[in-house]
């Protein structure tokens, strides 16, 4: 399978450097090479038919900063029309804005005719329907599993191996750095801007930590979710959020002397769509603490179902990206079977 | 919350009474008795009891008097299957506005029981309640967290729902 990468940066060199370590694995699993045959960044790219080297890539873009030696304007989807390729990976940053430029990347694949797999949550928190209605007129596939809870399978394991059960509602810790704050809030009994420097200065939170702490990353997730698991067609913006900023300490000792602890919840019920902080019986399966990802799924026959993993990170989010590359090639290999 | 319980008290006169009234100094309100005179074991005999009481911190001040008093309690439940509400308010809420939501709150139908505790916090906007009770239906939770969330969105405050498991 030949694979272009858009995104070379934390994501984009895990997911190399991952192909790099599997190449036997995949290729015995499936009788068929896994290549990198294009790879961008935001101002430079590299192609090549018979496949690029992954360590050279990412050695090349740490000596300059560039991937590639071919500069461009940072339109990805101008050049990815005129390369052959299988499926695209779009690792470019998340914007929830406008999309972009994960959305016209994506879009231009589908249209073409390509499968892409993605790690961006701003086009699938957007529009999903539109990008999952091109995938299916063009008879590919769009796969996301890296866009919620990093290396926890949730919706690979909620739309293939639970496929046959009515899933009921679906809740969870979906933002690794609102966790570690406010577990640190509550062993250390440090105010919330206390708990958000540490978590700063360990690189858990970004110098502009608004988007995980108002609840916006948690709330991208949910409406993928949603979308993707609840058949819904659902933005961004239609989710309820309520951030942490307003948890203070008195809250988190109130609640301690209740024996509950304060987690960012996301819940996908037919009755709500929404990202708000929970008060968690200590116990509960959701009452973890550190930067792990944990959701539950209701289902009809199932019962309660907990899936945990870690949320971010270099390897775990190639992880997830793997395993939509596995599920793909699965599926080619399948068909080939058929066709013989 | 109405509460059924069988007491073992001392066959002497004057133990009923002893028995039944701290539930109604602890503002309860006592149902019916059923006393068994007539079966009298090791000198104790048996009486039935059911009772409302507002809360579960009153239902404690009874059960600790009975202990006090050395009345043995055989057994004890609630008669109706009850859901918890549990929520958290934070910011500058002052004790005027969160009576007047308890009271609310009280007024509402399905109410078993409900009660408030605040933070001893010197800053203002910091300070927190929480809300906690039994109700009788599941939809009686909704109709508490939707007055809640009404009112946490008219006073600028958080609120912080229980997870309801
Ligand atoms: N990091 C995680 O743990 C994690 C977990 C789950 C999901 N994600 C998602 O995965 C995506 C990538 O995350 P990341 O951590 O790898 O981000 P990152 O380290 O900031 O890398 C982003 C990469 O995209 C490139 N880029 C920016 N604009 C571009 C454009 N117009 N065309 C082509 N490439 C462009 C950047 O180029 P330059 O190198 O030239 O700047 C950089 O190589 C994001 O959407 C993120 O939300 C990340």
């Amino acid at each position: 399978m030949d694979l272009v990468i858009v995104g070379f940066g934390v994501v984009g060199q895990g997911v190399a450097e991952v192909i790099q370590q599997k190449r036997e694995f995949l290729h015995d699993a499936f009788r068929k090479k896994t290549r990198i045959v294009g790879v961008f960044d935001s101002s430079s790219y590299e192609t090549n038919k018979t496949g690029l080297d992954p360590s050279a890539l990412i050695k090349r873009k740490a000596s300059k900063n560039k991937v590639g030696k071919r500069r461009y304007d940072g339109d990805a989807w101008r050049i990815l029309g005129a390369l052959e390729y299988d499926t695209l990976i779009e690792v470019t940053p998340t914007n929830i804005v406008s999309g972009e430029p994960g959305f016209t990347n994506i879009a231009t694949a589908l249209k073409s005719g390509k499968n892409v797999i993605t790690s961006n949550k701003g086009p699938l928190a957007l529009r999903f329907r539109e990008l999952s209605d091109a995938a299916r007129k063009n008879n590919v596939q769009l796969r996301f599993e890296a866009t919620v809870g990093g290396a926890m399978p949730i919706i690979n394991l909620s739309r293939e191996l639970l496929r046959g059960e009515k899933i009921l509602s679906i809740r969870g810790i979906l933002n690794g750095t609102c966790n570690f704050i406010l577990d640190r809030m509550m062993e250390e009994g440090l105010p919330f801007a206390q708990a958000l420097r540490e978590a700063q200065d360990m690189g858990i939170a970004e110098k502009d930590p608004s988007y995980d702490i108002d609840g916006d990353d948690s709330a991208c997730k949910v409406a993928i979710l949603a979308n993707a698991i609840f058949g819904l067609d659902k933005k961004y913006s239609d989710v309820k959020k309520t951030g942490i900023r307003g948890v203070t300490e008195d809250a988190i000792s109130l609640a301690e002397e209740e024996k509950k602890v304060i987690r960012l919840i996301g819940e996908i019920s037919p009755k709500r769509l929404e990202v708000a902080p929970r008060l968690v019986r200590i116990g509960h399966p959701l009452s973890i603490g550190g930067t792990r990802n944990i959701v539950q799924i209701h289902t009809d026959l199932a019962g309660e179902i907990t899936v945990a993993g870690k949320g971010a990170g270099k390897y775990e989010t190639a992880s997830a990206i793997l395993s939509d590359l596995v599920a793909l090639l699965n599926e080619n290999k399948k068909s080939r079977v058929i066709r013989r | 919350m109405k509460v059924n319980a069988d007491l073992r008290l001392k066959d002497v006169p004057g133990q009923l009474v002893f028995a039944l009234e701290p539930i109604s100094t602890n503002d309860g309100n006592i149902v019916g008795v059923v006393h068994h005179r007539d079966v009298v074991i090791g000198g104790h005999i048996t009486v039935n009891v059911t009772f409302e009481v507002r809360s579960d911190r009153m239902l404690q001040r009874i059960l600790d008097t009975w202990k006090e008093r050395d009345i043995d309690v055989a057994r004890m439940g609630s008669l109706y299957e009850t859901f918890p509400i549990e929520c958290l308010l934070v910011g500058d809420i002052s004790s005027q506005e969160l009576n007047n939501i308890m009271e609310e709150i009280e007024a509402m139908e399905d109410m078993e029981s409900v009660d408030v505790r605040y933070s001893v916090s010197a800053a203002s906007d910091g300070k927190a309640a929480i809300v906690f009770g039994k109700v009788r239906k599941k939809e009686a939770v909704e109709r508490v967290e939707r007055l809640l969330e009404e009112r946490a969105a008219d006073g600028g405050f958080l609120l912080v729902r229980g997870l309801g498991d």
